[in-house]
């Protein structure tokens, strides 16, 4: 089975045993839990759209290690043109959904660990990259939703991992055994976490001799036995369990995040990747973090997403002639395609690793984050102003549909008269889905955080700016000679 | 007999109008004269690949000696369907 249908991917997620809990209980159903089923709903489309014609140039690949042909998210990059994919399967991804999908993390983590394993094992003379060959057709034949786990709860942040007053801050190895290891601690801010079938674990920080024990990269069914799922709060979340409304504002989709504890949970070692080899963890931590800076191109689609809605809002309203509405649907364009350009820039000036793996241009996959920390949050502020105040202080759906007040709401939120009112309410708490509800933990703060805080991009510039070179040549465009 | 005419998409990642709606109005305006199959077929006699934008960046590379007719906007469209039924 190379390739999951999304009606098999919601099956094989209904086969899995997860300890997830949420609002103090256990979900005992997670797939038809109506808080998280639109997230599941947006994992799935990752799997729809590789089987339609329309979308497989973009959203398949041809396996390197079999020759099959397999989902995009579980292949290795093996050219410049698998990079510029990735990136615009990010936008068509982000555009069909409205948020967030989810499963470019475990894509991410997957081709970072195909070129550290490679290295480890060129300084050390160990076999991870032969180990994780193999897992990696395990997942690409089973077509696998993997969750890409880097970020640790970090605890007091100016202390190391081994210096931390509780040592489970970071995960860490905390026993060894002639099977394998055994692992605690725990992973926060896990997108698609509970949708997926893996968790890929790996160190979140650059690591000295001291910390070694936290130096470790390993992966373990999602189910696996001390796996702890507790799933995070979104603004309006709550909106889902009333039902179809249209207060829900996307209707269809949605994202999740869960703070993920490892219990004292064994891995077996042909699961290890990475094992206490500390001077590896930071580059590890940084191919990751670049892949995963140039997969926010799927903030491009939600871009789309939104200008359009603003867009459609303004002809409601009948304010789409106005030169001011004119301009700022232009600036937000503006914006969102200059976010297209870093992610395909990145991609397009991406090279060969030795493993044969092709990276991103690490400098220009964190200007593109860098300005996904900006771009979405003044699109949604353009929105907004777009949209008018009606997106926040409009009456609930159940309003449109009492006979005692519905007539009222029919009457007074009529704008343009070719618009039914209902229209009109559809398209503004889509905005607000987008700009301050369930989406806006997708569009705005992940934006922000995601992939690293805006500092993490700050310092990556720095290390990568080159400004030797940018000094050479202007000391020699007006005189100043070497010395 | 029929033309047999496999498509073959881009991936739609941006594309500047509805490439499926298109082949679709292609469909039935030369429904006597084309049959349309999976680019990947046996015997196909044309690869339409129906391209998002001028990027045209469908992969092609399956189909080489074929002959292929790119289109990558609506007026394409209809300058193929002009192309099949002047022949």
């Amino acid at each position: 089975m190379p390739m999951m249908t999304a009606e098999q991917y919601e099956e094989s997620l209904r086969r899995l045993n997860m300890v997830v809990h949420m609002f103090g209980k256990r979900v005992k159903n997670v797939v038809d839990d109506p808080i998280i089923r639109p997230s599941m709903k947006a994992v799935a489309k990752t799997y729809e759209l590789a089987h339609l014609p329309e979308h497989e140039d973009i959203m398949t690949a041809k396996s390197h290690i079999t020759g099959k042909r397999i989902n995009r998210f579980t292949h290795i990059h093996q050219s410049i043109g698998d990079l510029v994919k990735k990136s615009k399967m990010g936008r068509l991804l982000g555009r069909e959904t409205g948020c967030c999908f989810q499963r470019c993390v475990g894509m991410d983590a997957l081709n970072a660990l195909s070129i550290v394993t490679f290295n480890i094992d060129e300084k050390y003379g160990t076999t991870y990259y032969k180990r994780f060959l193999k897992y990696l057709e395990y997942v690409q034949e089973n077509d696998l939703t993997c969750d890409g786990a880097m970020t640790d709860p970090k605890g007091d942040r100016s202390l190391p991992p081994h210096r931390q007053p509780d040592p489970d801050q970071y995960v860490h190895v905390v026993e060894e055994r002639k099977e394998g290891i055994v692992v605690r601690g725990a992973k926060a801010h896990q997108t698609g976490a509970v949708n997926s079938h893996e968790v890929i674990v790996m160190p979140t920080i650059a690591m000295r001799e001291e910390d070694k024990d936290y130096a470790i990269s390993f992966a373990l069914p999602s189910d696996a036995e001390g796996i702890i799922y507790i799933m995070g709060r979104q603004s309006c979340d709550t909106r889902k369990l009333e039902g179809d409304t249209i207060d829900r504002g996307n209707m269809l989709f949605g994202g999740h995040e869960a703070l993920v504890v490892f219990d004292n949970v064994f891995v077996p070692w042909d699961r290890v990747f990475m094992y206490k080899e500390y001077d590896f963890a930071g580059q590890l931590v940084e191919n990751f973090a670049a892949y995963h800076r140039q997969s926010y191109a799927c903030k491009v689609g939600v871009g789309d997403v939104l200008i359009g809605a603003a867009q459609t809002v303004a002809e409601y309203n009948g304010a789409a002639k106005a030169s001011h509405i004119k301009d700022k649907t232009v600036e937000m364009n503006h914006l969102n395609e200059t976010l297209y350009c870093g992610c395909i820039a990145c991609a397009s000036e991406g090279h060969k690793e030795p493993s044969g793996t092709y990276n991103v241009n690490i400098l220009l996959a964190n200007v593109h984050k860098h300005n996904v920390t900006r771009f979405p949050f003044e699109i949604a502020r353009l929105a907004q102003d777009i949209a008018g105040g009606l997106m926040v202080t409009m009456p609930s759906d159940k309003d449109l549909r009492s006979p005692e007040t519905g007539r009222w709401l029919e009457k007074y939120l009529k704008a343009n008269s070719d618009i039914p009112t209902e229209n009109r309410m559809r398209i503004l708490r889509l905005i607000e889905n987008i700009t301050l509800g369930t989406a806006a933990v997708g569009y705005l703060t992940e934006s922000m955080h995601g992939a690293g805080s805006p500092q993490a991009q700050r310092i990556m510039i720095s290390r990568r700016e080159n400004m030797q070179e940018k000094q050479r040549a202007a000391r020699k465009l007006c005189g100043i000679e070497e010395s | 007999m029929k033309l047999r005419v496999g498509i073959k998409y881009c991936g739609g990642c941006n594309p500047e109008y509805d490439r499926v709606a298109i082949v679709d109005h292609i469909k039935q305006s030369l429904q006597d004269e084309i049959e349309i199959v999976r680019p990947e077929s046996e015997d196909v006699d044309l690869i339409l690949a129906v391209n998002g934008c001028s990027t045209a960046c469908a992969d092609l590379k399956f189909f080489e000696g074929l002959k292929i007719h790119t289109i990558t906007n609506m007026e394409d469209s209809d300058k193929f369907i002009k192309v099949i039924r002047r022949n």
